[in-house]
């Protein structure tokens, strides 16, 4: 069903490119970690996710949630906080950007952990960010349809 | 016939569970075994549930085959990264054993060791996905193995937990990446149930894979009660606690209750097998499979 799995050290990370990538990731960091609370992953998924970080998920659920969420909408691992998907979910309804949620989202690469999305997404590594989406109810149809 | 001649031939299905001990002992397993072996079509073998240290699955489903019960093993992504979930698979294949339940895995917080580090590279989506992958013949790496395992791919739905609608996506998605049969969480509620199977007929998930529904017998209301505050996401009806705490003879209920389920289970639409899950209780499965006969239940269309 799906070709490329886990998205691919391609093309590979010099050593210099990290060196760039770090200086990147400092103007990054200012613009995530307060809005998202950005974990760094380097394989940024936000967009798809309604712009909430689905990296504070204790599980690193990339594809949904696990099937604890409580009554409430309380995380199983942490009652006192909502479940990072829970948020999606309805962020999602609200934005209409409920397709994106039926997307697969690819293995994790854990050698861009701490790199520049910004830049990955410049190397073609990684997906790049969906701004807009159009027609989200009819999206949904035709991906249950088909 | 193995299950997935039974699923692909449409037969009505019925699982078992069987947790492995908490030691070496093969023959705890063994005795357990007696009790589904000529009244079940397949025995899911737990991997490390509730993150509690048990006998590896993948021994346990060998000794299932030893014995002639078809296992269905449980693969979590708690405890192993794509290597080790890959090269167990394929341990496993070559053992012979051919159905896999794909799974996330429970958080250790909850296990007896909540110091452990949880591994969760993969997600129990993008494992269905690998395993799908693997029965093509690749390994994620790309790498062309000369003999493909031939797995069918199961996994886990929660119909329960909020928010219900992603609830179906996430089927929708464990559909799409190669999930053949799905078996949902112990069903204690019947309207919530029967609400998520609509919306699953309508959708059409029902022919993409067979949906088998879980049914818990539960001898008293501790365990009930354990289950409310210890299992996240699971929803239990009060009607039950009040009737099993109510009877004269809690387990007499317990069975009257798990034989009702069923009969209600089997004939919703959509419905293509019953999953019991006598945890600690595995001595049960044969009076109640008797007392809904179901092994004689034979659905006509899905």
């Amino acid at each position: 069903m799906f070709k490329n799995l886990a998205a691919m050290n391609k093309p590979p990370i010099s050593m210099r490119e990290r060196k760039v990538s770090r200086f990147m990731l400092f103007f990054e960091d200012i613009v995530k970690v307060p809005l998202f609370r950005c974990q760094r992953c380097g394989e940024c998924i936000l967009s798809s996710t309604a712009f909430i970080c689905s990296q504070n998920c204790p599980k690193r659920m990339r594809n949904g949630p696990c099937g604890g969420t409580g009554r409430d909408g309380s995380c199983e691992v942490y009652p006192d906080r909502k479940c990072v998907w829970y948020k999606i979910y309805y962020r999602s309804k609200f934005l209409n950007r409920m397709s994106l949620l039926y997307k697969f989202k690819k293995i994790h690469n854990w050698n861009l952990e701490g790199t520049s999305a910004w830049l990955n997404v410049f190397k073609k590594r990684i997906e790049p960010p969906i701004w807009f989406v159009h027609n989200d109810k009819q999206k949904v149809k035709e991906l249950i349809s088909g | 016939m193995t299950l997935k001649e039974k699923i692909e031939s449409n037969q009505f299905i019925v699982c078992g569970e069987i947790t492995p001990p908490q030691s070496c002992d093969g023959n705890i397993l063994r005795e357990k075994l007696k009790y589904f072996k000529d009244c079940i079509d397949a025995v899911n073998i737990t991997d490390n549930q509730r993150a509690i240290v048990r006998l590896s699955s993948i021994a346990s489903a060998k000794i299932l085959i030893d014995e002639g019960v078809e296992p269905i093993m449980q693969m979590t992504c708690r405890d192993r990264n794509r290597l080790a979930i890959q090269s167990d698979l394929l341990g496993a294949a070559s053992f012979g054993i051919k159905n896999v339940l794909c799974l996330t895995g429970d958080y250790q917080k909850f296990g007896d060791q909540p110091e452990a580090k949880g591994v969760f590279d993969l997600d129990s989506i993008q494992l269905i996905a690998t395993v799908d992958k693997m029965n093509s013949g690749f390994l994620l790496s790309g790498y062309e193995m000369k003999k493909a395992p031939e797995f069918f791919i199961g996994a886990a739905a929660n119909p329960f937990a909020e928010p219900f609608e992603m609830r179906l996506i996430n089927l929708y998605k464990k559909a799409e990446a190669g999930a053949r049969f799905i078996q949902t969480q112990p069903v204690f509620d019947l309207e919530t149930f029967t609400r998520w199977m609509e919306k699953v007929v309508g959708m059409g998930l029902h022919k993409k894979t067979a949906i088998i529904a879980g049914v818990m017998p539960v001898h008293s209301v501790k365990t009930l009660n354990w289950m409310k505050e210890k299992v996240p996401g699971i929803k239990i009806n009060d009607e039950y606690s009040c009737r099993i705490k109510a009877a004269a003879d809690p387990k007499q209920e317990g069975v009257k209750i798990a034989v009702e389920l069923i009969n209600e289970l089997k004939n919703i639409v959509g419905i293509r097998g019953i999953h019991l899950m006598p945890v600690m209780w595995e001595n049960i499965t044969p009076i109640i499979i008797n007392e809904s006969k179901i092994k004689e239940f034979n659905k006509i269309g899905l």
